[in-house]
């Protein structure tokens, strides 16, 4: 808005604008534009997409309009739905076993310096290595059964939170604990009322990675033990030429794991308002 | 004063025994389970090492490790090469940065896993797809990094460049790529860490050779020993990959700019 033009201002609701344009109607013009830039690239990228695979492709390749012409037969179908249940299912399980055994272990790890460095040489080691590399030995033990999956999808979780508890327990400004010492607490109010809480940050950042891995640990199961859920669907419909149909399922699968995530920081912004995210200094 | 000195010798004894009683505790357990275990279900470790002596002098291991690496370094070659680029183009042109940036965060979501069987279907099987699929793990830590870093520069340096006249290229030769290492070198970090994932999951599926698709082989005869061995070679794997990034990252850390 010119502020050269006196009574301008009076039609831009908010507040008027100077020159250079830091108000709230060159905001929302601002925020227009990005949207109109993202839109635009959003577009192009899914044209040539559409484009390449109709000329260069074979029939079976996933296309944008392919993709969007399955999405009512894919979520319309009932043995769709049974497989993410079983995944999400699965997963859910496995992460909460996988934070309970965790944070206890992590918690152990980070206040007694012989247990972590007992178990530090596994629990680095397992940090380490690629735990997909486990699965075949798990087939064997387990079967091709959801058993495995779930058994994979709780050691890919355990790992980070253990490690990220690990760290919080052992970064506990010593403060806190020469306090509960001077105040005679006993040790179950210390771990309770003072351990937990102050890891708290460091176990978030650890869930926020065992997610992740928690998922891919599941899919990658699933792939190999052919068990029912979101990962053999996309495998089996690719493998049937259905790759369309496979597309909609890994964007659910992708929404699957952003719900995820999402409730983890609604639950944090909601129940733990004090939190700040110190863990990623 | 001289009843101090036993007690002082022995609490300075006691990391090493904290580290030594976790071995000890977990070869113990191993040839314990092994022992009491059926031959299918989990064998010794003495049984493990010789599967690993049996697998390297057979020529198995050394032949599995060379495809599993060369697979790997080309994927990481590549994944850093264009994730750098990639990081530092769109740090340094803001329009293509807030034209690309939600689509290239919406990829990184994407567990890349589940992209496996895409690829099977359009590139089929041998050396090039499971590159691609390392390079798939491995680009988006570096694109981040090192975009993240980029941008991060402080416009006074930029602005100092600026008033010396300096040129595009020289301003990037002298502040953009000496500032943005240290966060490129954390993405290669990561990097690491995630295509040795994506190359065992490739390994699984993507034609023969390599240590993943050894693991297959040794999983369907029931070869229990060596599976133990393989994994064991992962780990290593795994480990000193870690060590390595984390000892590259260490070193250009110096060169961050804090301010």
């Amino acid at each position: 808005m010119n502020a050269l033009a006196p009574g301008r201002d009076t039609d831009t609701p908010g507040g008027p604008a100077g020159i250079g344009g830091s108000g709230p109607a060159d905001r929302r013009r601002e925020r227009g534009q990005v949207l109109a830039v993202r839109a635009a690239a959003g577009l192009g990228i899914v044209a040539a997409w559409q484009v390449c695979a109709m000329a260069l492709a074979p029939h079976y390749i996933a296309r944008p309009l392919g993709i969007l012409a399955q999405v009512p037969a894919v979520l319309g179908n009932q043995s769709f739905w049974s497989a993410a249940g079983s995944t999400l299912l699965a997963v859910a399980e496995g992460l909460i076993i996988a934070v309970v055994i965790g944070t206890a272990a992590g918690l152990v790890m980070g206040r007694l310096r012989d247990v972590d460095r007992a178990m530090r040489l596994y629990v680095d080691s397992f940090y380490a290595m690629p735990l997909v590399a486990l699965i075949p030995l798990l087939t064997v033990w387990f079967g091709y059964t959801s058993a495995a999956r779930l058994v994979v999808v709780v050691i890919e979780a355990m790992l980070p939170v253990i490690f990220s508890v690990a760290e919080g327990g052992r970064s506990l400004p010593a403060e806190f604990t020469d306090v509960a010492r001077a105040y005679r607490a006993p040790w179950w109010r210390v771990w309770a009322g003072i351990v937990l809480p102050a890891s708290l940050p460091y176990l978030l950042g650890g869930i926020d990675l065992a997610i992740g891995r928690a998922l891919v640990g599941a899919v990658v199961a699933e792939f190999i033990a052919s068990l029912n859920g979101l990962g053999y669907y996309i495998l089996f419909n690719v493998r049937s030429f259905a790759e369309d149909k496979a597309m909609v399922a890994l964007v659910v699968l992708v929404m699957f794991a952003l719900a995820v995530r999402g409730f983890v920081s609604l639950f944090v912004r909601r129940r733990l308002p004090w939190y700040r995210d110190e863990a990623s200094r | 004063m001289t009843a101090r000195r036993p007690l002082t010798a022995l609490r300075s004894w006691r990391p090493f025994l904290g580290y030594a009683a976790g071995l000890v505790a977990g070869v113990a357990a191993w040839q314990l389970i092994g022992l009491n275990s059926a031959s299918f279900v989990f064998v010794p470790l003495t049984t493990t090492l010789s599967s690993l002596g049996r697998l390297i002098s057979g020529g198995t291991m050394p032949g599995a490790l060379a495809s599993s690496f060369s697979v790997y370094a080309a994927g990481e070659a590549l994944a850093i090469v264009a994730g750098a680029a990639v990081g530092l183009l769109l740090a340094r042109r803001p329009l293509l940065r807030t034209a690309f940036e939600p689509y290239l965060t919406a990829l990184y979501a994407i567990p890349m896993v589940a992209l496996i069987p895409f690829l099977l279907a359009l590139v089929g099987l041998g050396f090039w797809p499971k590159v691609i699929v390392v390079w798939l793990f491995a680009f988006f830590p570096v694109e981040f990094s090192t975009q993240r870093g980029a941008q991060s520069i402080s416009p006074e340096l930029l602005d100092v460049a600026r008033s010396y006249r300096t040129s595009e290229r020289q301003t990037w030769r002298h502040v953009v790529i000496p500032y943005t290492l240290p966060y490129l070198m954390t993405g290669v970090r990561q990097a690491l860490a995630r295509g040795l994932v994506g190359m065992i999951a490739a390994e699984f599926f993507l034609s023969a050779g390599g240590l993943g698709s050894l693991l297959i082989t040794q999983s369907e005869q029931f070869d229990t020993g060596g599976m133990l061995a393989t994994t064991l070679v992962i780990t290593l794997a795994g480990v000193i990959l870690m060590a390595a990034g984390r000892a590259v990252e260490r070193r250009f850390a110096r060169w961050r700019v804090t301010s």
